[in-house]
């Protein structure tokens, strides 16, 4: 049995297993809610219960006090939920989140194209308009496959009736596999959405850095095309990482943009060329490609990272010894269930990091 | 399933954060006709570069309103449970009275550095020119206030009953062991604003807060305390203020300039050594002092250090922060210190304000078990000659006074810890005259300030030099340090202590 949280005023959703904590799940899960302890005496995951049963659990009568457990206050870190919740913690809403309702879809696949040979564009038309912000994903139910899997939107707002993913095959994963080998067009498909903290933050003006790693290319595709559809004039650098030419997708969409936008620059970095593919271009992993392009520094600048959990990893550790820092830091991690959430011991420097 | 609600926020009220930063940025000021740096003149000294205040993200948010509203409450709460501890005799209830000897150490130790804490807070809540870490200072320097206070108060109801507990705010400044924290936290007062949150709020309260705490703390719920559990608790809720100060601090440091970094390093090398060395005394408590024990020494060092420490330094790695410079040591020591510490205080006991006694059997079988490579190879010899002695009637004290460390104060009784036979001494000659270490970490600290640590005041030197009364340790002892002397020290064995208790519990 497992119980679906909501969190607000993000409106992120998690899911929490029997006996539980709300915080660990939320660790787990990606999503950042303040803790220092970790075991029920510091307070500093105090958050509100809007809705729903909740077992309060070992919390220490000092750090939430009678008065607070009657107006329905909890520590995350020692509460374990026995419905589902809709909670309220002290945590920031993006001034640039537009908090767009998530809604559900029908989705008729319109095509499907072969962008790479682990990698799928799937292009769906849905039944209503969706209001998103480039960057942020939608759940797929999928046929016969047991609960949602995430992928993140690859076209522009303003496309508002179409959904585009690009689809990496996951061996042995469930849902990947039904994408690329069964379904068809003209398939419908349950969709629904937008969700994510992973947007542009419009609001800053200071030049981008994306960094992107294999169909984690699909956000920053997104991302990149409204800002050019919106005439940004901020310096945009886009670097996609990729096996050899093969695995590089879209490159030619990349390279057409960067030949007719001064400030858009396209730098693909492959770190297992093929001898077949004569590769002129950076050989090496994409975090050592924005490196050497930035000779180490990158203060003054806001980074989009999207893709593998250790591509991201990597490219994190670069950034901020480049003195680029969490504030200016954007990510989303394509976890899979195999990633399995961190099973270390978390410590409470980073936010989203 | 609810997915179709709208998740934008409802009308505006403000927001925790609106509120705090009311109360923060917007109560600073222009300076129009005074220099800023006249205002904050200890900022820049350090060496520290701070580009850019706005920059502070305010750790917490608690405005002065809630912040009353939750600490009467919580006083409230503890002053009945305290109240009730009284009434109900609750000092009968500990486990043995050996445990009462914790307390004391807890009380003589530990208390007066949060009144330390408290001071020096709220210096250096003047000191920035950040009005958010300025006001974050202001309300720790009051939560630590109450933290003494409330500890005293707790432990008033025991000073009734046992001795050694009638004059703790006199021996902190003057007895030898108790100049080990005490000179901590004077060492981290008289250093700049920085360096001292780098200190306390970083290293200590974050990084080591739990070593301190957990074992305290539930040492006492396993040995029937109600009184310190309850206080311990409401310390500790006001723990997450202090931690995430302590965090924030370090993060906006580092990011601030990348000059800072190297500095932090350096602070953090020493805090941490620092820390560490001071933490023995915890140690000790854990595997000698308390009669029903809670975890090894070594066993809260690899829970909390190891595994949680770990986990932070690999974040900070990203700063360029590298692990405290002596961290590998202090991993080897984790299986000696605790055991060296209380053979010291057993063999000083006609010295300490506290009781010192000779592990029971069955505790030496459980030291046996914990420390597995090294307890019965190194210490158990030591306790079954203690004990042999004892039944001859022969219960020894060293008459002789112990070198202290320059920098830790500690007497050096830390071994090299590849040699766990062999004392650690270090030395070093500055202007003439030559200053004794315990370790390497406390004589990088010295040669990193030696203006500074020449001047400490070394209770044993000052005892030679006739500066704490005399002329014999005894007159010390009764006149300077305001021990009960033949009632406060001594072995557990034959104490007024010991005596009261089995009269109390009607055994012979
Ligand atoms: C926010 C977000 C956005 C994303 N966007 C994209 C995107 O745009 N494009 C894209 O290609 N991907 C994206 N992903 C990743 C994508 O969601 C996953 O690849 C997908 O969910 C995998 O589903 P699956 O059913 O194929 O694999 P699953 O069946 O879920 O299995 C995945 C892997 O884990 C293994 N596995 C399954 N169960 C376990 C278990 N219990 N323990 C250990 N291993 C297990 C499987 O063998 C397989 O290797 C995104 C992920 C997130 C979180
Ligand atoms: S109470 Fe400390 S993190 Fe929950
Ligand atoms: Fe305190
Ligand atoms: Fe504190
Ligand atoms: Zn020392």
């Amino acid at each position: 049995m497992t119980y679906e949280v909501t969190i607000e005023p993000t409106g992120d959703v998690i899911e929490v297993e029997e006996g539980q904590t709300i915080l660990d799940a939320a660790l787990r899960q990606g999503v950042w809610l303040p803790f220092a302890c970790g075991h029920g005496t510091c307070a500093t995951c105090k958050c509100q219960v809007v809705e729903g049963d909740v077992e309060i659990g070992n919390a220490s009568p000092f750090a939430l006090m009678d008065m607070e457990r009657e107006e329905g206050k909890i520590l995350a870190c020692c509460a374990i939920p026995e419905s589902d919740l809709v909670i309220e913690a002290d945590i920031d809403v993006d001034p640039d989140f537009a908090g767009y309702p998530v809604q559900d879809y029908r989705a008729t696949v319109r095509e499907i194209r072969d962008l790479s040979p682990t990698i799928k564009g799937i292009v769906f038309d849905l039944d209503g308009e969706m209001a998103f912000q480039a960057g942020q994903y939608i759940n797929l139910q999928l046929p016969g496959v047991e609960g949602s899997r995430a992928f993140s939107l690859a076209n522009k707002p303003s496309d508002n009736t179409r959904m585009e993913l690009h689809v990496r095959l996951v061996p042995g994963g469930a849902g990947t596999t039904y994408l690329h080998e069964q379904l068809n067009v003209g398939d419908t498909i349950d969709a629904s959405g937008p969700y994510g903290q992973f947007f542009t933050r419009k609001s800053d003006t200071k030049d981008v850095i994306f960094i992107a790693g294999g169909s984690g290319l699909s956000s920053p595709q997104a991302m990149i095309l409204e800002m050019i559809e919106e005439g940004d004039q901020r310096q945009i650098y886009l670097f996609q990482g990729a096996r050899n030419v093969a695995e590089l997708y879209n490159r030619e969409l990349f390279e057409e943009l960067a030949s007719t936008h001064e400030n858009f620059h396209y730098i693909p970095a492959l770190n297992a060329p093929e001898p077949g593919d004569d590769w002129q271009g950076f050989t090496g992993f994409v975090h050592d490609a924005a490196n050497s392009y930035f000779d180490g520094r990158f203060d003054g600048h806001k980074a989009y990272l999207c893709g593998p959990p250790p591509m991201i990893d990597a490219a994190i550790t670069t950034l901020m010894q480049g003195r680029l820092f969490e504030r200016d830091i954007h990510m989303e991690r394509f976890y899979t269930a195999a990633d399995g959430g961190e099973e270390s011991t978390r410590s409470a420097l980073f936010k989203r990091i | 399933m609810n997915k179709n609600k709208v998740t934008t926020m409802a009308a505006k009220k403000l927001s925790l954060k609106e509120k705090y930063s009311l109360l923060t940025r917007d109560l600073d000021w222009e300076f129009s006709y005074q220099d800023r740096k006249d205002a904050f003149p200890m900022e820049e000294f350090e060496g520290i570069k701070i580009t850019d205040w706005s920059k502070w993200e305010d750790p917490f948010r608690l405005t002065m309103d809630a912040y009353w509203k939750y600490q009467a409450e919580k006083e409230k709460k503890l002053y009945a449970i305290l109240d009730a501890f009284a009434q109900n005799n609750g000092h009968l209830n500990v486990s043995d009275p050996r445990y009462v000897n914790a307390i004391k150490l807890f009380l003589t130790g530990i208390s007066p550095q949060e009144y330390q804490a408290h001071q020096g807070f709220a210096h250096i809540g003047r000191q920035y020119g950040g009005v958010g870490a300025r006001i974050a200072c202001q309300m720790q320097s009051i939560d630590e206030l109450r933290h003494v206070q409330t500890q005293v108060h707790a432990m008033s109801q025991f000073n009734k009953y046992f001795d050694g507990f009638q004059s703790w705010s006199n021996m902190q400044d003057r007895v030898w062991y108790l100049s080990v924290p005490t000179s901590f936290f004077h060492d981290a007062r008289s250093a700049g604003p920085f360096e001292f949150l780098v200190a306390i709020g970083f290293s200590f309260e974050y990084v080591l807060t739990n070593l301190l705490f957990v074992p305290f703390m539930s040492g006492a719920a396993y040995n029937g305390d109600m009184a310190t559990v309850t206080f311990g608790f409401s310390a500790q809720s006001d723990e997450a203020r202090h931690m995430t100060l302590g965090l924030e601090v370090i993060k906006f440091l580092l990011e601030q300039h990348e000059d800072n970094v190297p500095i932090v390093q350096k602070w953090i090398d020493k805090w941490f050594w620092r820390g560490t060395r001071l933490l023995t005394l915890v140690g000790m408590m854990m595997d000698y002092m308390l009669p029903n024990k809670v975890m090894s020494w070594k066993e809260a060092w690899e829970v909390y250090f190891e595994e949680a420490g770990g986990a932070l330094f690999k974040d900070l790695a990203r700063y360029g922060i590298t692990m405290p410079k002596y961290a590998a040591l202090v991993e080897k020591e984790k299986e000696h210190i605790s055991h060296q510490a209380w053979w010291t205080f057993y063999t000083h006991g006609h010295a300490t304000g506290f009781h010192t006694w000779i592990p029971t059997d069955e505790e030496l079988d459980w030291l046996s078990e914990k420390y597995p490579e090294t307890f019965d190879k190194y210490y158990r010899p030591r306790w079954e000659m203690a004990k042999k002695l004892e039944a001859e009637g022969k219960r020894f004290y060293t008459k002789a006074l112990p070198q202290l460390c320059t920098t830790c104060q500690i007497p050096m009784l830390f071994t090299e810890m590849d040699d766990p036979t062999q004392i650690a001494y270090r030395d070093t000659v500055y202007n003439g005259d030559r200053y004794h270490f315990c370790s390497d970490g406390c004589k990088d600290i010295f040669h990193d300030e030696p203006e500074k640590y020449v001047q400490s005041w070394l209770p044993v030197h000052q005892i030679l030099q006739g500066n704490c009364g005399g002329p014999g340790v005894e007159q010390v002892l009764s006149d300077y340090y305001h021990f009960n002397v033949g009632a406060d020290n001594m072995d557990m064995k034959g104490s007024p202590d010991e005596k009261r208790w089995k009269q109390w519990k009607g055994v012979a």
